[in-house]
């Protein structure tokens, strides 16, 4: 049996075209390959930093 | 594709050969990105609308930059009347790729119509506005204004949805179910309708061993879909037995109520129709009323203003026929005439010449008149004047010199040429003690007899008035 106040919290306030703006800038746009890149360049540094530490050894 | 270390358009190999850069689960992130778009192109193609959006935020969350699935995004959200969501894809998607990029069309065709955007907008905030009453515990004006959203926008998805999880509140099953009908229409797939619907269809169509007092009804009806209208015709009703008493009793009450329905509705808006009919002949009677009143009094005006002119006019005539009037004057004066020329009595003309001239204003009358008058005048003028002299004179010998002064002047007018008449009037004057009136008649004898034997004397009489004046 649906609820009546349940359901009616699934429901949200649409996006008002004065919202518009704020909602563009506020998305999240970091993507897997956004994640992908900074992780190959954190290990490219993480490798080259202990690369040196060897040589410095 | 290009290479994200360098940008160099990668080939078939798992590095660039640009850079050398390992590019092989860049590519598998590409490739699963673009295998979600293809799910969405899928899903959007057979109207599964809400799937179609979890395929392509899938694939924008593995590539950003993917386009389409940006581009297809926004004309989801479009097509489920969620244009501001729909804009805001459309505008993150021109900006990752300016050029020849589609989205630039939606957005223009969507600006370019100023009121289309204004209606739009309005539809949103009536929306939210419904919600807030939902939310209030105003159910039946959240229904009003979702009616209002949905006749401006039919494709506003979850306007539809909150519509009909009114109805189901209200337990307007059939409602909430065409409510339901045309969210599937738009989205086949969406998982909060479906779940609505299978309550909706519960409710209406139970089965046997759920006993809800809706589908005893149902059960015992005949259900077929008019229209928009449902129609239920119930199968195994009977007629209650009606006994002759309770037949009678029923017509009584029926033709009670019919007459309270008269006596209420119909009777008093009679009433009210027949008062405004006479409110407004009343209002046509006075416009008339007022108009002719005006006319009236104009009317009456000109009455008053003919009869002054009237009255002006029988006082002229009156003034020409009167005692004293023009007309008997004339007859006066023709009447002296002709008795002077008969008897030749003297006196009696020179009464009435007198009289005329007494009552008329010489220079008013006719010339005819002015005529016969002077030449009656020139006739006995001077043979009267000769007498009044004689007269007088003898006066002013024995020193009565007010009774002078009034016989010399009639002398003087019978005979403007008597200059005797005249010097002894202004001697008479003189003894009388009267010398202003003594001087203008010494003055008349100097100027109009300079050459009588009386001008010596006069201008010396004068000259002594005049300085005992001055003194």
């Amino acid at each position: 049996m649906i609820n009546f106040e349940d359901e009616l919290k699934k429901f949200h306030p649409s996006l008002e075209v004065e919202d518009a703006e704020d909602a563009i800038y506020n998305q999240d746009l970091t993507d897997m390959a956004d994640i992908l890149v900074k992780m190959i360049k954190e290990t490219e540094t993480k490798t080259k930093k202990e690369k040196k530490s060897d040589e410095v050894q | 594709m290009f290479c994200y270390n360098c940008g160099c358009h990668l080939s078939e190999k798992d590095f660039c050969t640009g850079c050398g850069a390992d590019v092989s689960l860049y590519k598998r992130i590409m490739h699963v990105s673009n295998m979600y778009y293809n799910e969405g192109l899928e899903k959007a193609g057979v109207r599964d609308l809400t799937g179609a959006i979890t395929s392509l935020r899938q694939s924008l969350k593995f590539n950003k930059s993917n386009i389409e699935a940006r581009n297809l995004l926004g004309l989801v959200y479009f097509e489920m009347g969620e244009v501001v969501a729909a804009l805001s894809e459309w505008v993150i998607s021109k900006n990752l790729s300016p050029d020849k990029n589609i989205a630039d069309d939606y957005i223009d065709k969507v600006q370019s119509n100023a009121a289309r955007l204004d209606s739009v907008n309005q539809t949103i905030k009536k929306y939210n506005q419904a919600l807030v009453y939902c939310l209030q515990d105003s159910k039946d004006l959240a229904v009003i204004q979702l009616k209002k959203v949905l006749s401006l926008n039919p494709r506003f998805v979850q306007a539809h949805q909150l519509l009909a999880l009114l109805y189901m509140d209200r337990e307007d099953w059939e409602r909430a179910e065409r409510e339901l009908k045309k969210c599937v229409d738009i989205d086949r797939n969406n998982i909060q309708t479906l779940r609505y619907m299978k309550e909706v269809e519960q409710m209406l169509m139970p089965d046997e061993t759920v006993k809800q007092p809706s589908r005893r009804k149902k059960d015992e009806a005949v259900r077929y879909q008019s229209d928009n209208e449902m129609i239920i015709q119930p199968l195994s009703v009977k007629e209650p037995r009606r006994t002759g008493v309770s037949t009678l009793l029923n017509i009584a009450i029926g033709l009670i109520i019919g007459f309270g329905v008269v006596y209420f509705l119909v009777v008093p808006s009679a009433q009210s129709k027949v008062r405004n009919e006479i409110q407004q002949d009343m209002i046509k009677i006075s416009n008339e009323s007022d108009g002719k009143t005006v006319r009236i009094q104009e009317l009456e005006s000109k009455i008053a203003e003919l009869n002054t002119q009237i009255d002006s006019l029988n006082q002229e005539i009156e003034g020409f026929a009167g005692e004293d009037g023009t007309l008997r004057m004339v007859e006066n004066l023709q009447r002296t005439v002709a008795e002077y020329l008969q008897k030749g009595d003297m006196q009696a003309a020179a009464d009435s010449l007198e009289n005329i001239s007494q009552n008329v204003v010489m220079e008013e009358m006719s010339e005819s008149f002015r005529s016969l008058y002077q030449g009656l005048m020139a006739s006995i003028g001077p043979e009267l004047s000769a007498e009044y002299y004689k007269n007088g004179y003898d006066l002013y010998r024995t020193n009565d010199y007010t009774s002078a002064i009034d016989i010399l002047t009639k002398s003087v007018y019978y005979d403007a040429q008597n200059v005797d008449a005249l010097y002894f009037l202004a001697r008479a004057y003189e003894k009388n003690e009267d010398a202003e009136n003594a001087i203008a008649a010494y003055d008349k004898v100097l100027e109009q007899f300079p050459d009588s034997g009386r001008v010596r004397d006069a201008k010396r009489y004068r000259d002594a008035l005049a300085k005992i004046q001055t003194q």
